[in-house]
């Protein structure tokens, strides 16, 4: 891209030479044939408006030259305006969607942020679509990551580090039936089905084109800075607006903001109401203290996440449903791998697996795939995962209305 | 000046600068595409020649012997009811040399839902059932692409009630000397089909003398519908109680919208062949309205809670389900017995809703 646009302007400049030379030359021939000439402008350097409007011919040429120049200006004038470059260029950041007022908004004002980034582009074959980078860099360390990419269908992989952080009860769903949430160091949203298409579930299962957004990480838990969260939540939106007009699709995601219920606090359990979920019995080991108290997500939304003893990012104990179908695809690579120790449920109903950390089930729903999933960082207490798993699977599927699930673990004992 | 300039300078120049400004305002007429002269438009004038879609473009009619027309009648403040009919006729010679017609033609019906229940009923579940998706930003109305139904607000109502509504719908198709193939209309996909919807209900309430304050509007992107139909199946839409069995081997599905304020379950038979039966739940309280008057004054059959008609091409049936009217409404042909298909529709959904089953019976499983 830079070196062709090098070499072009390096042609452009060899050619503005030749038009000197040769303008010069026509100067010399005229000087020399110049009798029309009168003697008291021979002292008149050729550029002399005198000499230029000089005859009526060569004021016409002069004219038509003056007006070309004009022309020339004007329509560069109009193309660098268009394009935002040259002196129209606007300092926009990460593919154009942030102004600098958006970048000092997300630095508390602070306008000396370094940016950087990579274009959104697909790979050849767009097997992977579409993917990008933006970073921006405050002097006094912050920093933000901006990333376009496609979630993968193996989210037992390396997806999970993105659903520990992305999808934690830190977040807050932007509402309105987006597929995206925030908190004041991450937020996410996906890039509307309408726009991009919706990858076909019953090829390769993929998962949607999500813009996301890290600063970093906070030691408190539940201490979410709201005005820090309705920035970022307002810079998700504002990237995905962007992306959207530039491949051409019509339709503005409103700002979310308003709709948006406040930060998630630690909840006050009851031990019949685990995570408040009711008829979810606390198991003993995590009545004591020192366990973590849970956090559970707040708002209606693509997923209800309950976490406790988060250490960056990574929860001790999740219980997350995820109920939004483009989200909950993800799930289905590994709702099938976990074969070797299925769970039973009524024919058609879904299927899941259990282990010694997890389990999980990815229910058939009305809505489409919904994953009830139960997952400790340690296999510790394979007991605890599998009542668990049973009790919260009723319960939740009861409450979105995909009830009644009633699973029959394996080799129960 | 005048020392400088002679006369004859004087012109050239002025000629000159004329010549420059000329340009300039060309240049951004260009620019800007604002062309002085005035582009076609459509539909009380609610769409205008190359605003968007390609049946609106005038590439559309460059081809040989194309000509759009149209036909239509506004709505009135003392008359609410207009009809507009975009039709694009093109003829061109094949690559075997045989005589092609294209025809394309878009229509704009504003007006009350038919009265007749049974009419209406088979209207309903042709606008907001099959692959259907409900319009953003709250519009109480749904769109595939090829069709389109907004209800408009209640200052639009009829006399006695009933709501007016707009609806789109489009057919093209080519015609040969021997065969007629389906084809696209142009309308530009659902996102389109809004803005076009939206458009013409906007000019139409203004021609009736109904318009709101503020002119409704598609801003959010439309949802795209989640799925294709499937053919591999024993459980139709994922609704318990829908299990068809052996059946289900000469069937397909398809899952329409499935919120809260709508659902839809579309059984066929195979390659085409027809309607199996076509499963709709609207709780819109707008969209609801369309049904008012045609559900009855009691229950349909023993059992079932509110009220509702079971005739011989549909079952109907309104309940209230956590405070707003639920309508269920199956289309069948009546010499099927699907009242328990119907009956399994209506409790699965209410059940998802979270309210107490309509239809008698175990609600569960």
């Amino acid at each position: 891209m830079n070196d062709s646009e090098n070499t072009q302007n390096a042609e452009k400049a060899e050619n503005s030479e030749n038009a000197e030379i040769t303008r010069s030359a026509e100067h010399g021939t005229a000087d020399v044939s110049g009798s029309a000439t009168p003697p008291h402008e021979r002292h008149r350097p050729w550029w002399h408006w005198r000499r230029l409007t000089g005859s009526r011919p060569r004021l016409a040429v002069t004219t038509g030259v003056a007006g070309a120049v004009i022309g020339a200006l004007i329509g560069g004038a109009g193309v660098a305006w268009q394009t935002g470059t040259g002196p129209f260029a606007d300092d926009r950041a990460c593919w154009g969607a942030f102004s600098r007022d958006d970048v000092a908004a997300l630095f508390g004002g602070k306008r000396d942020i370094e940016t950087s980034e990579v274009p959104i582009t697909s790979d050849r074959i767009g097997n992977e679509g579409a993917s990008g980078e933006c970073r921006l860099r405050s002097p006094r360390g912050r920093r933000i990551t901006v990333q376009a990419h496609r979630l993968d269908n193996w989210f037992g992989g390396s997806g999970d580090r993105w659903a520990d952080e992305f999808l934690s009860a830190r977040l807050t769903p932007l509402g309105g039936g987006l597929l995206g949430m925030a908190s004041d160091t991450r937020a996410w949203l996906a890039v509307p089905d309408g726009c991009v298409g919706r990858p076909n579930p019953s090829d390769v299962p993929n998962g949607p084109t999500v813009i996301d957004l890290e600063t970093g990480w906070t030691v408190y838990d539940d201490e979410v800075d709201t005005e820090a969260r309705d920035e970022l939540a307002r810079a998700v939106v504002k990237l995905v607006n962007h992306y959207m007009a530039d491949l051409g699709c019509t339709g503005t995601i409103a700002d979310p903001v308003g709709g948006m219920p406040a930060p998630p606090r630690f909840l006050d359990e009851k031990k019949d109401a685990m995570c408040g979920v009711k008829g979810l019995p606390l198991p003993g080991a995590y009545q004591r203290e020192g366990r973590g108290r849970p956090l559970v997500t707040r708002g209606d939304g693509p997923v209800r996440t309950c976490d406790r003893g988060v250490l960056f990012g990574h929860p001790g104990l999740r219980l997350m449903t995820v109920e939004d179908p483009r989200l909950a695809v993800l799930y289905d690579g590994l709702s099938r791998a976990g074969a070797k120790e299925p769970v039973k449920a009524g024919e058609g109903d879904g299927r899941g697996f259990v282990r010694d950390e997890m389990g999980m089930f990815q229910a058939e729903c009305q809505t489409g795939p919904v994953t009830f999933l139960v997952r400790a960082d340690d296999a510790d207490r394979p007991g605890d995962i599998r009542t668990l798993l049973t009790r919260y699977v009723a319960a939740e599927a009861d409450r979105i209305g995909c009830g009644p699930l009633r699973l029959t673990l394996p080799g129960a004992g | 000046m005048k020392q400088l300039m002679s006369g004859a300078r004087r012109r050239t120049a002025l000629i000159g600068g004329a010549v420059v400004v000329l340009v300039a305002a060309g240049l951004g007429t260009w620019a800007t595409d604002t062309w002085p002269f005035d582009k076609d438009t459509y539909c009380w004038g609610a769409w205008k020649e190359d605003s968007g879609p390609d049946f609106l473009s005038s590439e559309a009619l460059e081809e040989d012997n194309a000509s759009r027309t149209s036909k239509e009648t506004a709505p009135t403040p003392g008359r609410q009811r207009g009809r507009c009919t975009v039709t694009i006729h093109s003829e061109r010679v094949s690559g075997g040399g045989e005589k092609v017609v294209e025809e394309t033609e878009v229509t704009v019906a504003y007006g009350p839902a038919p009265e007749d229940a049974a009419e209406r009923m088979e209207w309903i579940g042709g606008y907001l059932g099959g692959r259907a998706m409900p319009l953003p930003d709250g519009l109480p109305g749904a769109t595939d692409g090829n069709h389109a139904l907004l209800v408009l607000p209640k200052g639009c109502d009829a006399p006695g009630g009933r709501p007016t509504a707009v609806t789109l719908d489009s057919t093209a198709r080519s015609v040969y000397s021997d065969s007629t193939m389906p084809a696209g209309a142009g309308l530009g996909g659902s996102q389109s089909v809004a803005r076009l919807l939206v458009a013409v209900a906007n000019r139409g309430m203004e021609k009736a003398g109904c318009a709101p304050a503020q002119p409704l509007e598609v801003v959010s992107p439309l949802t795209a519908l989640p799925e294709e139909d499937e053919s591999f199946f024993t459980r139709a839409c994922r609704i318990r109680g829908l299990d068809l069995g052996e059946e289900a081997k000469e069937l397909e599905y398809q899952v329409g919208a499935v919120t809260r304020d709508l659902q839809s379950c579309s059984v066929r038979l195979r390659r085409g062949a027809g309607r199996y039966f076509d499963a709709l739940m609207v709780a819109q309280p707008r969209l609801s309205a369309l049904f008012d008057g045609a559900t009855g004054s009691r229950a349909p059959a023993r059992g079932w809670r509110g009220t509702g008609v079971f005739a011989d091409d549909y079952k109907v049936v309104r309940a209230d389900c956590a405070g707003r009217p639920l309508t269920a409404l199956m289309l069948a042909p009546s010499t099927r017995e699907t009242t328990p298909y119907f009956a399994a529709f209506a409790n699965a959904v209410a059940r998802r809703l979270g309210c107490a089953s309509v239809a008698p019976g175990s609600a569960t499983r």
